[in-house]
C-alpha cells in the first residue's frame, strides 16, 4: 500500500515528462520540416461559422471565404472594382416613362423621339433607343392592417398601359428632370399607377398611391449589368463554372429558408437571366449604386449545392459549410472546430498556381498565447496592440505594415434634446477634447484625426478638410453666444439651468471608458458638467441606443467600401433602433445621401461623398475622433514573387490591405539570396 | 433499497426539470441577442431581421421556445444557432477533447495529493509539513490563469517547446507513436494547471483527516499491541480516512461536462468549456441550454453515485 503511493505519482509524472522528449521543438519545426516553409500560419481570436460566403457575415469565416472563393468583382488595389471570375461588365439602364393622360401613345413616342433629334445637349448622345412598350402587368406587395391590427400583404396586380421605354448607355439619375426640361408641356404632369389595380378594400387611398408609386414611379429606372464570365474557370472539383452558377448564387441568397444575411444587397434586383454560358445580364429595379460591390461576393457551385437548396429546405445545414468548394486561388484541406483550417494552392486556378502552397488558420483565443507562438515561430504574423507596437517594430526579425482599420470612434449627442440641438453646443463640446492628445497617449499613436464621416484612408473622404481644431477658448465663446453663462459654482448655465448631462459607453472597451474620463475632464475645464456610466453591452444598446434615450455617447463605426451612408445619416433612419439613433436631420445632407445612393459614375460619387463629408462635419452631429490603426508584424522571411519571377519584400496593397498580394507570397529559407533585381 | 432507488430516482428527475425551466427563463431574459439578429449590422434591414428572428422562433412565448427546445434535443434536431450544426453532436466532439484533459488532471490530482497529505500528517510540523502547507497556499491564493502565463512563458522562451493547442504543426506525417506522446506532451501543461488548485485543496483534506483518524484511540491500541507501522497507517488508520474521499469522487463528475473555460481559452484548447463560454457571448440558446441541461444531469448522475458509494463504502450508513 505504501509502495502504491509512491509509485502510482511517480509513474503519472514520469509518462507525462518523457513525452517532452519526442515533441520536435520549435527550432526543429521551423529547419526539419519542409512544409512549414510553404505554410502561411495567422492566429485568430474565433473560429469560422460558416465556410459559405452568402451565409457568412463575421471576419473569421470571410477570412477563409475570401480565399476559397471569387466573386464576379473584386476591389483591386485602389478600392476600386475591377473584373475577377468576369472577364469584363458593363453598366447599362432601361427606364420607363408613363404616359401623359389622353394622348395617342403612337404620337407621343414621335413628339420625344422628335424632341430628342432636336436636341443639342449633350446627354442626348446617351440615349440609344426610344420605344413604346407592350401593356405589362406587375406585381404589387399591398400591406395593410387587418381587422385583428395585425400587418398583412396581399399581392395587388397592377395592369400597366404602354409606356415609353429608354435605352441608356449610361446610368443617368437626373434623366426624368431632363427629360421634363426637354419636353415642356408634353412632359406628364399626372401619374397614378394605383388606379391600375383591384386594392382590397383596407387599403387606403393615400397608401393605395404610395405603395404603387413606390413600385412604379413615372419614370421608373431599371438599371442593367452585363457581365462576361471568363472561360474556362474551373472549381476545385475540376467541375467548370458557367453563368448557371451566378444566376444559383443569387437564388440561394433570395431563398428565404438560407436566412443569408446579404439578401438587402441583392434585394434591389429584378432579375438575374442566364444569356449564353458565360454571359449573364442582371437587371435592377430601381437605381441603387452599392449594389455593384456586392458582386465582390463568392460564386457558388450549383452542381454541389443544387439538390440541398431546392430539395432540403435550404443550404443552412449542408455539409459543404464545413467542405467548400469554390475557384479561388486557396482550395480547402481540413477544419478541426475550434483549432485549426487548412487551405493549400489550388494548381487549377485560371490565374495558374499559388506561390503560397499552404494556408493555416488557428485559433488562439488568447492574445498573450498569440504573441508567444508568434515570437517562437509557430505563427507567420501577429497584430501587435498598440502599447505593443513599438517594440515590435524595433525587431530585426519582424517586418511591420500599418493601415487604418475601415472605421472610426465618435461621441454622439442626442439632437432630439437641448442643448444639443444647437449646432453651437455640439461644436463646443467638440472643441474642448485635445484628440491629438488621446491619440498619443490612449491610441500609442496608433491612429489618425477623423474630420466627417467617411474614415481617412478612403477614396470618399475630402483629405484637405481640416478636423475641428482644439481650442477651448473659442469653445467657451461659442456657448456664451449659445447663452450659457457661468453660474455661482462656476458650471455654465443658461435661464437657471446647468448645462449637465450623462455621458455613457458600453463596458468592455478600456478605450471609450479612457476617452470618457478626457471628455469629462476637458469639458469641465470649461465649466460643462458631465456625468459618466458604463453599460453592458446589449444593456446599452437596449436600454439607451435603440430608443434614443441618452445624452452622449461613446461608440464606434465599422464601415465597408461601400460610400453609403443612407442608414447612419437620413432623416428617415431615425426611429426605433435605427441606425441614425442621434436624430440627425439635415435636409441638404438628406438630398446628397439620395443622390449618392443612385451614382454610379465614381467621379460624380467622390464629389458628392466630398461635399457629404463637408456638410455633416459643418453640423458635427458627432465630434469625431479618430480612426483606429491595425499593424501587422510579420516574420521577415516572406517574400513576394513577381510577374516576371523577381523575389521582392511582401508590400501591401496601396489601399493598405496587406494581403491583396498573398497568392504570391512565398518564404525563404534563413539566409536564402535575394534576387539580384531587388538588391536588398 | 429497491424503494430508495426508485423514490430517489424520481427526486432528481423532477429536479432536474426544475432546473432547466429556470436556466431556460434566465437565458431568455437575461438582455441581449444572438448575434445573428444582432441589429448593429447596418447591411441588414429589419425585414431580413425579421425573417431571422422568426426561423429560430425568438419571438414566441418562452413557454413555446422551452418545449420546443426540449423537443428538437429529444430528436436530435437541435441546431446551433451561430453555425447550423447539430447541438449534440458539437458537444459531443468537445467531449472527446476535454476528456483526456480531465483525466489526466484528475490522476494528477489524487496521486499527488495523498501521498503529500499522508505525508505531511504523520511529520506534522516538520519542515516537510510546513512547505506542503506554505505551497498549499500558495498555490489557492494565486489565480490560476497568472501561474499558467509564467509556465507557458517558460516552456516557451526558455525550453522551447511547443505547449499551445493539442498538438505540434507539421507532425501529420509523423509516426503513430511521437503523434501519441506529442498529444501527450500537449496535454501535460493544461492538466497541470487545471490539477494545482486540486492538489492544494486535496493534501490539505488529506492532511486534516489522517491527523485525526492518527489520534484515534484504535490507532494507538494497534500501535501499542505491536503492529507494523505501516500496517497501521495504510492498513488501519488510512481506510477510516478514506471514507469522506468516496463522495468527491461521485462529484468530481460535473467537471467533465463543465470542463474549464479559463485553461481552456489560454492553451487553445478546442474544449466544452470554451465551447460554453462562446455559445454565451453570442447567445446562443441551443448550445448553452444543451450544455446546461447536460450538466445539471451529470451533477444529479454524480451525487446519486456518491450517495450509493457512501452507503456501500459506510456499513453505519443504511438507504431506506
Amino acid at each position: 500500500m505504501r509502495r502504491l503511493f509512491l509509485f502510482a505519482p511517480a509513474l503519472v509524472v514520469l509518462a507525462l515528462v518523457q513525452a517532452y522528449f519526442w515533441v520536435p521543438t520549435y527550432d526543429d519545426q521551423l529547419r526539419r520540416n519542409n512544409a512549414r516553409a510553404g505554410t502561411y500560419i495567422e492566429g485568430s481570436i474565433g473560429d469560422a461559422k460558416f465556410l459559405n460566403p452568402i451565409l457568412n457575415s463575421d471576419t473569421a469565416s470571410s477570412r477563409i471565404t475570401d480565399l476559397v472563393f471569387e466573386g464576379l468583382l473584386k476591389l483591386d488595389e485602389e478600392w476600386k472594382l475591377a473584373p475577377a471570375l468576369a472577364r469584363s461588365y458593363q453598366v447599362s439602364e432601361v427606364a420607363y416613362l408613363g404616359l401623359p393622360e389622353g394622348v395617342e401613345p403612337d404620337t407621343y413616342v414621335d413628339t420625344v423621339r422628335a424632341a430628342i433629334a432636336k436636341s443639342e445637349a449633350d446627354w442626348v448622345e446617351n440615349v440609344v433607343q426610344v420605344r413604346l412598350t407592350d401593356p405589362g402587368r406587375r406585381e404589387v406587395q399591398a400591406t395593410f392592417e387587418n381587422t385583428e391590427n395585425k400587418t398583412e400583404t396581399r399581392a395587388v396586380d397592377l395592369q400597366l398601359p404602354p409606356r415609353l421605354e429608354f435605352t441608356l448607355r449610361r446610368v443617368d439619375q437626373d434623366l426624368a428632370a431632363r427629360l421634363e426640361a426637354l419636353l415642356g408641356q408634353h412632359f406628364p404632369t399626372r401619374w397614378e399607377p394605383h388606379s391600375f389595380g383591384q386594392w382590397p378594400d383596407e387599403v387606403s387611398e393615400s397608401a393605395r398611391r404610395e405603395q404603387a408609386l413606390a413600385a412604379v414611379p413615372l419614370l421608373e429606372h431599371n438599371p442593367v449589368i452585363e457581365f462576361r464570365l471568363r472561360d474556362g474557370v474551373r472549381f476545385h472539383d475540376g467541375h467548370v463554372l458557367d453563368a448557371s452558377d451566378v444566376r444559383f448564387t443569387y437564388d440561394a441568397i433570395m431563398e428565404p429558408n438560407n436566412l443569408s444575411p446579404r439578401r438587402a444587397d441583392f434585394e434591389p434586383i429584378a432579375s438575374v437571366q442566364v444569356l449564353g454560358p458565360l454571359h449573364v445580364r442582371v437587371t435592377y429595379k430601381r437605381l441603387y449604386a452599392p449594389a455593384l460591390y456586392s458582386w465582390t461576393m463568392g460564386i457558388l457551385p450549383e452542381h454541389l449545392l443544387g439538390v440541398a437548396t431546392r430539395d432540403e429546405g435550404g443550404m443552412r445545414d449542408a455539409p459543404f459549410n464545413r467542405a467548400p468548394v469554390g475557384t479561388g486561388p486557396m482550395r480547402f484541406v481540413e477544419w478541426r472546430g475550434d483549432e485549426l483550417i487548412t487551405l493549400e494552392g489550388f494548381p487549377g486556378h485560371w490565374q495558374g498556381r499559388p506561390e503560397l502552397e499552404r494556408f493555416m488558420f488557428r485559433v488562439l483565443p488568447d492574445l498573450l498565447t498569440q504573441e508567444l507562438e508568434f515570437a517562437a515561430g509557430a505563427l507567420d504574423s501577429y497584430v501587435p496592440q498598440p502599447h505593443q507596437v513599438e517594440r515590435f517594430a524595433a525587431d530585426e526579425r519582424f517586418m511591420n505594415f500599418t493601415a487604418n482599420r475601415p472605421g472610426y470612434s465618435y461621441i454622439a449627442y442626442n439632437q432630439r434634446k437641448a442643448p444639443f440641438d444647437d449646432p453651437r453646443v455640439r461644436r463646443a463640446l467638440g472643441m474642448a477634447i485635445d484628440v491629438e492628445e488621446i491619440v498619443r497617449y490612449v491610441l500609442h499613436g496608433e491612429g489618425d484625426r477623423v474630420s466627417g464621416p467617411f474614415p481617412p484612408g478612403t477614396p470618399w473622404t475630402d483629405p484637405d478638410f481640416a478636423p475641428l481644431r482644439y481650442d477651448p477658448e473659442a469653445a467657451r465663446q461659442l456657448l456664451a453666444e449659445a447663452g450659457f453663462q457661468p453660474d455661482p459654482d462656476g458650471w455654465l448655465a443658461r435661464d437657471g439651468k446647468r448645462l449637465e448631462f450623462n455621458l455613457i459607453t458600453n463596458n468592455g472597451n478600456p478605450v471609450r471608458k479612457a476617452i470618457m474620463t478626457i471628455a469629462q475632464q476637458a469639458w469641465a475645464d470649461i465649466g460643462v458638467k458631465a456625468n459618466t456610466q458604463v453599460f453592458e453591452w446589449a444593456v446599452f444598446l437596449k436600454d439607451f441606443v435603440n430608443p434614443g434615450a441618452f445624452d452622449a455617447l461613446i461608440l464606434g463605426w465599422r464601415l465597408g467600401v461601400d460610400p453609403d451612408m443612407y442608414q447612419l445619416w437620413h432623416s428617415s433612419q431615425t426611429g426605433f433602433a435605427k441606425l441614425n439613433f442621434t436624430g440627425y436631420e439635415d435636409a441638404h445632407t438628406d438630398r446628397l445621401l439620395e443622390r449618392i445612393r443612385r451614382e454610379y459614375d465614381r467621379d460624380r460619387l467622390a464629389s458628392l461623398t466630398r461635399e457629404l463629408h463637408r456638410q455633416i462635419a459643418r453640423n458635427q452631429p458627432y465630434t469625431f475622433l479618430f480612426a483606429r490603426r491595425v499593424t501587422y508584424a510579420m516574420d521577415r522571411k516572406w517574400r513576394m514573387v513577381e510577374a516576371d519571377g523577381g523575389l521582392v519584400p511582401v508590400r501591401a496593397a496601396r489601399s493598405g490591405e496587406l494581403f491583396y498580394h498573398m497568392r504570391h507570397w512565398r518564404k525563404v529559407g534563413s539566409g536564402a539570396a535575394f534576387s539580384a533585381r531587388t538588391g536588398q | 433499497m429497491i424503494n430508495w432507488l426508485v423514490r430517489n430516482s424520481f427526486q432528481r428527475l423532477v429536479l432536474l426539470v426544475i432546473v432547466s425551466i429556470m436556466a431556460h427563463a434566465v437565458v431568455h431574459l437575461a438582455p441581449g441577442e444572438p448575434s445573428e439578429v444582432d441589429p448593429t449590422n447596418p447591411r441588414m434591414k429589419a425585414e431580413d431581421v425579421a425573417r431571422i428572428r422568426a426561423a429560430f422562433h425568438l419571438d414566441d412565448p418562452i413557454h413555446l421556445q422551452y418545449v420546443r427546445w426540449l423537443r428538437d434535443l429529444a430528436s436530435g434536431d437541435l441546431k446551433s444557432f451561430k453555425d447550423g450544426q447539430p447541438v449534440v453532436e458539437k458537444i459531443g466532439q468537445r467531449f472527446w477533447n476535454s476528456l483526456p484533459l480531465f483525466l489526466v488532471a484528475t490522476l494528477l490530482i489524487w496521486t499527488l495529493s495523498f501521498p503529500t497529505g499522508i505525508h505531511a500528517a504523520l511529520r506534522r510540523g516538520s519542515v516537510f509539513d510546513r512547505s506542503a502547507t506554505l505551497t498549499a497556499y500558495a498555490l489557492i491564493s494565486i489565480p490560476g490563469f497568472c501561474l499558467a502565463y509564467l509556465f507557458i512563458m517558460f516552456m516557451v522562451n526558455v525550453v522551447g517547446a511547443p505547449v499551445i493547442g493539442m498538438r505540434t504543426f507539421g507532425t501529420e506525417q509523423a509516426s503513430t507513436m511521437l503523434q501519441f506522446m506529442d498529444r501527450l506532451w500537449h496535454l501535460t501543461l493544461p492538466a497541470l494547471m487545471l490539477a494545482l488548485g486540486g492538489i492544494a485543496v486535496l493534501s490539505r483534506y488529506v492532511r486534516a483527516q489522517m491527523l485525526e483518524v492518527v489520534g484515534q484511540d484504535y490507532v494507538r491500541t494497534a500501535i501499542a499491541k505491536g503492529l507494523d507501522r505501516d500496517r497501521v497507517i495504510y492498513g488501519h488508520a488510512l481506510r477510516n480516512a478514506l471514507l469522506p474521499f468516496i463522495t468527491m469522487f461521485g462529484l468530481m463528475l460535473p467537471g467533465l461536462v463543465g470542463g474549464s473555460v479559463i485553461f481552456e481559452q489560454i492553451f487553445a484548447w478546442p474544449g466544452i468549456g470554451r465551447l460554453g463560454y462562446e455559445a454565451i457571448l453570442a447567445r446562443d440558446f441551443p448550445v448553452i441550454l444543451t450544455i446546461n441541461f447536460i450538466a445539471a444531469v451529470v451533477t444529479l448522475a454524480g451525487t446519486f453515485i456518491s450517495d450509493l458509494l457512501y452507503a456501500w463504502a459506510d456499513p453505519r450508513i443504511r438507504l431506506q
